[in-house]
């Protein structure tokens, strides 16, 4: 049976998580409880941040003393949101591309994979890094927004070969499928296939490869993290005790840039690494669940539209013909 | 005459596509508060590149491959990567031998717990691996597994669990599927109806019938392992190869280079995917043969 149980259940869980994190400025400390050096009654020093976690730091904190899990509550936004829409530009664009190749120019298409062909050989954080240096690698006054404005094309630019190339051979493959190929040679026109025949299945594995990038950018983002190429850049005030030379921190506190701000003080504190990535490691399971029922709605599919057709197929009881049905014919001027 | 024109026109694309890709950076401009887009950088960039590619032989272009020490960390990085292949194949054939051979329950269990293993990112693993190794020497102060890199030691035992432990349980689920649908057909069912034991037909007759699909999933295999020995070495403080290769992404600035390194870096997978097409060549030719 085709059910959207687990799609609906983990969508939900992300829409609370960034609404949730949305609406952080409203509930939560603006510091994240900034606090470096801990006392006790008598004023004696007791601690110096980073603190472990306790009652009173529920996921410990780094080294500013903020506590994790507000600054995670704070960064899933810029996490989730960019995952997301890049998920989607992705998809759009390298969707409609390979649409358009495999149906108008076919021809084109070994063509097209000799252009990708270097996505497919070198790892995508490595291309992601070479391209983000230049911009990213460094402190910078560039404005955030432009910054941001140029991640976001790195990062759809880095994914848009795989969904053309899929989007490609999917639509081929449909192309090839005996009721295209009648409707085709009953005359149908090119948009009429499109609309009528390729569309509702294209829809669906849309869907399928937004959740799939979903995925493949939250990895990128965290890898790109742990090298320091953070969403929104770098800023220079940042983490106490490296003031010179300065140490880059996050500047919007997403999840991939705590990552890499803390990276250095993993054996010291590795809560302050854990949690981001387990932070990430929950995300990730939720988007994998509502991607493995996708896939398994869309290959049990056939079979359910089998069924449904049967269902249809049963007619009604024959009509029990009576004598007023017939009617007497004239043998005589029939012979003539 | 025809094929000669269509490697020539594939040579052009990919040198076009490298321009490109590598020319990016330069083709946005950041501009006050947007994006710009400026044709004459970009355009200047991929002469200078284009020149750069041409003078092949010029040394000063050489200067920089001089300083970092290619072979010794290439052999370094391409042990691990054998060493983790060799490790990611013999085990995850033995434990689906073992899967298939145990009761369904604990079949069951496996699957799940090999589904599992997907979701979860290389880097928790790596942090996990790392944790572990510290805490060990933490807690008894001996030094039996050597973490970092430093003072040019290179370690090998916890880079290569490491960066195998993920690609293992993609090829165990790779393999489970494949056996479970190879299952289905009339020659297992023949061989049951003969009497030839399970391990048998697995060992002999099923795993040779998915060997070809065996290899072109390897191919996959061999591309998160490179790109889990990337994160392992930038983690772990190792000089191997990748490092190299973001020594000259950062400082070394030329395109040939460039080009170089990450053509070595791909040599693995161009190895395994001739591998494969001389399998599936081989294997259409018998049915052909057959038929």
């Amino acid at each position: 049976m085709r059910n959207f149980q687990k799609t609906i259940l983990g969508s939900t869980f992300l829409l609370i998580l960034l609404i949730v994190s949305l609406l952080y400025p409203y509930y939560g400390p603006k510091d994240f409880n900034h606090k470096v050096i801990m006392t006790n009654e008598q004023g004696d020093v007791i601690g110096r941040a980073p603190f472990p976690p306790s009652e009173q730091h529920l996921l410990g904190t780094d080294r500013n003393g903020e506590d994790m899990h507000w600054l995670l509550l704070y960064g899933a936004k810029f996490t989730l949101i960019t995952a997301i829409g890049v998920a989607f530009i992705r998809v759009l664009f390298g969707g409609a591309l390979g649409f358009f190749i495999s149906i108008w120019v076919p021809c084109l298409k070994s063509y097209v994979q000799d252009l990708f062909i270097i996505f497919r050989y070198i790892p995508s954080v490595l291309l992601g890094l070479i391209l983000m240096i230049p911009i990213v690698g460094d402190f910078n006054d560039v404005p955030v927004s432009s910054i941001v404005i140029y991640q976001i094309i790195i990062l759809v630019f880095i994914g848009i070969p795989s969904v053309t190339m899929f989007t490609s051979d999917i639509t081929g493959e449909l192309l090839k499928t005996t009721f295209v190929q009648s409707s085709y040679l009953m005359g149908a026109g090119k948009l009429h296939i499109i609309r009528r025949h390729l569309w509702p299945h294209i829809r669906s594995y849309g869907i399928l490869f937004v959740v799939q990038q979903i995925i493949s950018t939250l990895h990128i983002t965290m890898q790109l993290g742990l090298f320091g190429m953070f969403l929104g850049g770098r800023s220079r005030a940042g983490i106490m005790g490296y003031d010179e030379p300065p140490k880059p921190a996050t500047l919007s506190n997403e999840w991939a840039g705590l990552i890499g701000q803390n990276f250095n003080e993993f054996l010291r504190a590795p809560w302050t690494i854990f949690t981001p990535i387990m932070a990430y490691f929950i995300v990730i399971v939720v988007v994998n669940m509502i991607k493995k029922e996708l896939e398994q709605n869309l290959t049990g599919r056939e079979a359910l539209k089998w069924n449904r057709k049967r269902k249809n197929v049963r007619q009604d009881p024959m009509k029990r013909l009576t004598s007023t049905d017939f009617q007497m014919v004239d043998v005589r001027n029939v012979e003539k | 005459m025809k094929r000669l024109l269509r490697i020539f026109i594939r040579f052009v694309l990919i040198l076009v596509s490298l321009l490109f890709v590598f020319n990016l950076p330069g083709l946005l401009e950041i501009g006050k508060d947007k994006v710009q887009i400026n044709i004459n950088t970009f355009w200047s960039f991929v002469k200078s590149d284009l020149h750069s590619l041409t003078s092949i032989n010029d040394p000063r272009y050489w200067e920089f491959v001089q300083t970092v020490d290619l072979a010794e960390s290439y052999q370094y990085t391409m042990t691990i990567l054998v060493l983790s292949l060799l490790l990611v194949t013999l085990l995850s054939v033995v434990i689906s031998i073992i899967v298939f051979i145990s009761p369904p329950k604990v079949r069951n269990l496996f699957r799940s717990i090999v589904n599992f293993f997907e979701a979860v990112p290389d880097l928790l693993i790596i942090f996990l691996f790392m944790f572990f190794v510290v805490t060990l020497y933490k807690t008894t102060g001996f030094k039996f597994l050597q973490l970092y890199g430093v003072f040019g030691k290179k370690p090998y035992f916890v880079p290569v669990m490491t960066v195998s432990f993920l690609p293992f349980f993609l090829l165990l689920q790779f393999l489970l599927k494949v056996i479970t649908d190879e299952q289905n057909q009339l020659y297992v069912e023949y061989a049951i109806a003969k009497g030839i034991g399970q391990v048998r037909i697995l060992g002999v007759h099923i795993f040779r019938n998915i060997f070809p699909l065996a290899i072109s999933q390897l191919r996959s295999i061999v591309w998160v392992l490179l790109s889990n020995i990337y994160l392992v070495e930038f983690i772990f403080n190792i000089n191997g190869f990748n490092q190299q290769l973001f020594k000259v992404v950062i400082y070394g600035g030329n395109i040939t280079t460039l080009v170089i390194f990450l053509f070595m870096l791909t040599i693995p997978l161009l190895i395994i995917e001739s591998i494969g097409w001389f399998l599936s060549r081989k294997v259409k030719g018998k049915v052909e043969a057959s038929i």
